[in-house]
């Protein structure tokens, strides 16, 4: 297959007509997820065991490319009915082969399926909801510590600002903002005014502030960067690039930016 | 685009030779006078690979960032211009997201600094007016295929009194630059293409304008947390680049191919190297953002129906993927 977007007529089947999309809640339910946004893939399975230790419901709710769809909903019509013993043993191949094959280069990156299925039944296993539910904070760093930056002192007036003044000499720039206080989020509010391009960097899941400012945050066009630390900031006479660590996933990437604003 | 004289027009294979001739051929012959060229972060892949090229063969390559609109930072470049900077290139618009660069200010720049300045027009061909004289462009990269034309020929044009080295040596036809005997009825073909291109560019880009016009609104409005990737108005007349959060763009190209609609994305999980795009990484989109971009050109056969068919199915195939994806309940609810 030459093309990453050749599927089979099965494949596409079950992209347009998924099978079981939805969540499940109650007794004897539990969640997967594997997959990561950034790459593309994120995926949610949702298992019901009942008495007998056989999957008596499944559901999935995924974010990704046709693969993704498609196997997530073949693998809720391979295991249902079937016993979690039996269920750890479907494998990514019995996935694909069940479609009539993936495209080769679809093979490990949206072929996850099964990862989610294995992550339920290991959540149930061990009496744990999954994720999704938990709605825990798994890194309990306080808000607003901004340090060990690499770069970031010598940047500062170069891109780096410190305080949250004069939004108009943010016009059309791309700023990331810091999150520290409440003053940082309504600073970043207020950016969107003067720019189309306002990113807020927070190191909790939640912003640290109170529902009205979330809501307001929600609704406004800030992209909000969750869970996730500023490492290094880098560019020639200017600020042109930041290094982010997003702390869940415990990877970092560059994103291009023109400006940083951090707390003084 | 107004050269001079027929000698000044190299014909070639297509676009990607005549990239490979201005740039390596212009590099490789003027090395004497220093080995630094510079190039855009958003150029064509071509002109990437040549520059990783000429970076293994002793030259040095710099990028030039681009704004959140997709422009080229014109500080910037003057800030990497150097005393053995030998050639910059630069495109005319770009062939994903549409913007359109100030080729003026940059040829203006080059000229001062007795910088030869290369363009790659091949996204702009045909749809907006280039004139070699007024813009200070040295040397202009032109495709066949991309103003319906045939396939395999393309152009450059090489200013008189600019001397390459020419990458296929043989019998020197076309001034020595290009050997090999020329496609006549392929240059012939290329040549009536250009004749329409230019006869139909009045009233082809004010018609596409309004289309492309009318689809971003409808989009911006009917879509909720849609944007538009570019400059909202110095862009391509055939051109409408979106980002959609929380779904994919592979899903949203699968949709609307079942719709007999072909659209085009920006997603790595459509790429074969499953990197998603470089211009949209240079943009400073995230990597989730890129992943939700969808692209829309369209061309002469292109009615205004075609585009109503399309804004209209749009909405729906957001929402039914947003419906599938985890990532928008936890987000805002929607």
């Amino acid at each position: 297959m030459p093309k990453s977007t050749q599927y089979t007529l099965k494949v596409l089947d079950h992209f347009k007509n998924p099978r079981n999309v939805g969540t499940l809640e109650g007794k004897g339910v539990a969640v997967g997820r594997v997959g990561n946004p950034v790459c593309g893939d994120l995926m949610d399975i949702y298992i019901k065991v009942d008495d007998d230790g056989k999957i008596e419901d499944i559901k999935f709710k995924t974010f990704g490319c046709g693969s993704a769809v498609a196997t997530s909903s073949m693998i809720t019509e391979i295991a249902k009915g079937k016993t979690l013993d039996e269920a750890m043993k479907i494998t990514r191949q019995n996935v694909a082969d069940e479609l009539e094959g993936l495209p080769p280069i679809k093979m490990h990156c949206s072929n996850l399926a099964a990862d989610a299925l294995h992550e339920a039944i290991k959540n149930f296993r061990e009496g744990k909801k999954g994720p999704v539910e938990l709605g825990e904070t798994r890194f309990a760093c306080p808000a607003g510590e901004v340090k060990n930056v690499t770069g970031l002192a010598e940047f500062v007036g170069k891109g780096v600002f410190t305080g949250y003044e004069h939004p108009e000499q943010f016009r059309d720039k791309r700023v990331l903002v810091v999150e520290f206080d409440q003053n940082s989020v309504e600073f970043a509010l207020e950016l969107t005014k003067v720019t189309g391009r306002v990113i807020l960097l927070s190191p909790l899941e939640q912003l640290a502030v109170n529902d009205e400012l979330k809501t307001q945050v929600k609704r406004s066009d800030i992209k909000h960067l969750k869970q996730a630390e500023l490492v290094e900031v880098s560019g020639g006479s200017e600020v042109e690039k930041v290094r982010i660590h997003d702390l869940d996933e415990d990877e970092e990437y560059d994103l291009v930016v023109d400006a940083v604003v951090v707390p003084s | 685009m107004n050269a001079r004289e027929p000698e000044e027009i190299i014909f070639t294979s297509g676009a990607t030779e005549a990239n490979n001739l201005a740039i390596i051929g212009y590099a490789l012959r003027n090395k004497q006078k220093g080995k630094h060229v510079i190039i855009s972060e958003v150029e064509h892949i071509s002109i990437l690979n040549i520059a990783k090229y000429l970076r293994k063969n002793g030259f040095e390559v710099s990028t030039v960032p681009v704004d959140f609109t997709g422009t080229v930072r014109l500080d910037k470049l003057e800030e990497r211009i150097r005393p053995d900077t030998i050639l910059i290139s630069i495109q005319h618009a770009n062939n994903e997201i549409g913007t359109i660069q100030p080729v003026i200010s940059i040829g203006k720049i080059a000229r001062e600094k007795k910088i030869v300045f290369h363009v790659d027009a091949v996204a702009s061909e045909g749809q907006i007016p280039i004139d070699v004289q007024r813009d200070f462009i040295d040397m202009l990269t032109l495709s066949s295929n991309d103003i319906y034309g045939p396939r395999g020929v393309g152009a450059l044009y090489v200013r008189k009194g600019f001397l390459l080295n020419p990458l296929i040596i043989g019998g020197s036809q076309e001034r020595g630059l290009r050997s090999g005997t020329e496609d006549v009825a392929a240059i012939v073909g290329f040549a009536k293409a250009a004749e329409l291109a230019l006869q139909y560019m009045p009233e082809e880009s004010k018609r596409l304008r309004q289309l492309r016009d009318k689809a971003i609104k409808t989009v911006l409005e009917t879509v909720p947390r849609s944007y538009l990737n570019g400059h909202p108005t110095n862009r391509l007349p055939n051109n409408a680049h979106f980002r959609f959060d929380f779904i994919e763009g592979e899903s949203i190209l699968l949709s609307f191919k079942e719709r007999g609609i072909a659209v085009s994305t920006g997603s790595a999980c459509s790429s074969q190297t499953l990197e998603p795009s470089h211009t949209l990484m240079s943009l400073g989109l995230l990597h989730e953002e890129a992943h939700g971009s969808l692209e829309i050109t369209m061309g002469r056969f292109t009615r205004e129906a075609d585009v109503d068919t399309f804004l209209e199915a749009l909405p729906g195939v957001v929402k039914r993927l947003r419906d599938m994806s985890p990532l928008t309940k936890t987000e805002v609810g929607m």
